[in-house]
């Protein structure tokens, strides 16, 4: 093997100053395209590789880029969530707003509509005895509440005042069953007290048996208790039942929702008080 | 020693090429002193030496007139192959196959050129038969003088 390639070596020294000489030529020789010839013979030869090496970047640059852009999209995501959260508590917080001030301008309507003045009061906490017995209030006589002041809703009667504190007051509802409203009838003007049955109803009481009474006759006071002033709604009839001690058993629905009571209106001083000329 | 004497000839033909270029552009044009020395080198040196300095005065020669870096490293070398397998083939001592290989340099140069300037998409101008004629006698009557000093040479 040695002496072979002793005897060829001559052919190789060729081979190597031919090749030599060939790579200068084509090293200064400019080709079509302004590039040398060994430029040209390099990138044919290297054009593949820089091609996969091309498509390798971007293909690594488009899953990094794609990676970025994912990770860009969660956090947005995350952040447009927690804003979303925000946005929907300020919607929420302004649903609320506008509702009590919904309730407040008909409160304000009402305190126009008495003649007399009004105090506006946050209901603060209920009575656990049974349904809405009794309510507090959160003002007191410090804003001018006084006993036995009516309390009243544009829907209708809440009840009267029984205790004023300096901050607080307590209501006694009409469905307490110690609590008396002179009433009577809107279609018919027949008189009676209604009386909480102390179950969410009332009943009107000392209804006479002649008296004419049908199911959805509206309750009206009649302001002869000189706390609530006449004609304020009280309820709606909802069952007329049979006669006892010649008098007509009568259940009433209160217009109010005791439940969902928020706001209410104490009109200061009583009828009698008013007409006095003292609050 | 040899080869470093070799190249020390090389200097002086590149010197003598100059010369006869800017002071008889005329007898420049009628021989090529390269291929006389790298013939003479070939007739007279083994092969492997002789193509080493038949490519380094084709260079040189590239390098002297401005023409592709390579080409003539690559005629020379290709020459100076060629004659010495000529001259391990056949008897070349002699005054006449010595001017034919001299005459027949003359005539490969332009050819090897004109195939690798093909090879390369270049433009090549073939020189007149007559222009042939001249180099190719120029160089035989230069080379055989070359060989006569040689052999009187210490």
């Amino acid at each position: 093997m040695p002496r072979v390639l002793a005897q060829r070596k001559p052919h190789l020294l060729l081979f190597l100053l031919l090749s030599l000489n060939l790579v200068l030529m084509a090293a200064s020789v400019r080709g079509v395209r302004g590039a040398s010839l060994l430029d040209e013979a390099i990138l044919s030869i290297a054009a593949p590789f820089l091609k996969a090496a091309a498509w390798s970047s971007d293909a690594v640059a488009g899953l990094w880029g794609g990676w970025v852009d994912l990770r860009r999209v969660e956090n947005d995501n995350r952040r447009l969530r927690a804003e979303a959260g925000t946005l929907m508590l300020q919607a929420r917080e302004a649903e609320e707003a506008r509702q009590e001030v919904r309730r407040l301008r008909e409160l304000l309507a009402l305190r126009e509509e008495t003649g007399r003045r009004a105090i506006a009061a946050r209901v603060i906490a209920r009575g656990s005895a049974g349904p809405a017995r009794i309510l507090l209030l959160g003002s007191g006589t410090r804003e001018g509440i006084a006993r036995d002041q009516a309390v009243v809703t544009p829907r209708g009667v809440v009840g009267r005042v029984i205790e004023a504190a300096a901050g607080t007051s307590k209501v006694q509802t009409i469905l307490d069953p110690n609590s008396g409203v002179a009433a009577l009838l809107q279609r018919t003007r027949v008189q009676g007290i209604l009386v909480g049955d102390g179950d969410g109803a009332c009943n009107l009481e000392f209804v006479s048996e002649l008296a004419s009474v049908d199911v959805g006759d509206v309750v009206v006071t009649s302001g002869l208790d000189e706390i609530h002033p006449k004609g304020a709604v009280l309820g709606v009839v909802t069952e007329v039942g049979g006669t006892r001690d010649l008098t007509r058993r009568v259940r009433v629905r209160p217009e109010v929702d005791f439940q969902r009571l928020e706001e209410v209106l104490v009109l200061a001083g009583t009828q009698q008080a008013n007409r006095e000329g003292t609050p | 020693m040899r080869l470093f004497r070799a190249f020390a000839g090389l200097a002086i033909v590149c010197l003598a090429q100059m010369l006869l270029g800017q002071h008889l552009p005329a007898v420049a044009r009628r021989c090529d002193l390269f291929s006389v020395y790298v013939v003479f080198i070939a007739l007279t040196r083994p092969q492997r030496p002789a193509m080493l300095i038949g490519s380094g005065a084709g260079l040189a020669q590239d390098a002297l007139t401005g023409a592709v870096l390579g080409i003539n490293g690559f005629k020379k070398t290709l020459l100076a192959y060629l004659v010495g397998t000529l001259g391990s083939l056949f008897m070349l001592n002699h005054t006449v196959p010595r001017f034919g290989i001299l005459f027949a340099s003359a005539l490969f140069d332009p050819l090897a050129e004109l195939g690798l300037s093909l090879a390369m998409g270049q433009h090549y101008v073939f020189p007149a038969p007559g222009d042939l004629l001249m180099l190719g006698v120029g160089n035989g009557l230069l080379g055989l003088a070359a060989f006569w000093v040689a052999a009187r040479l210490p």
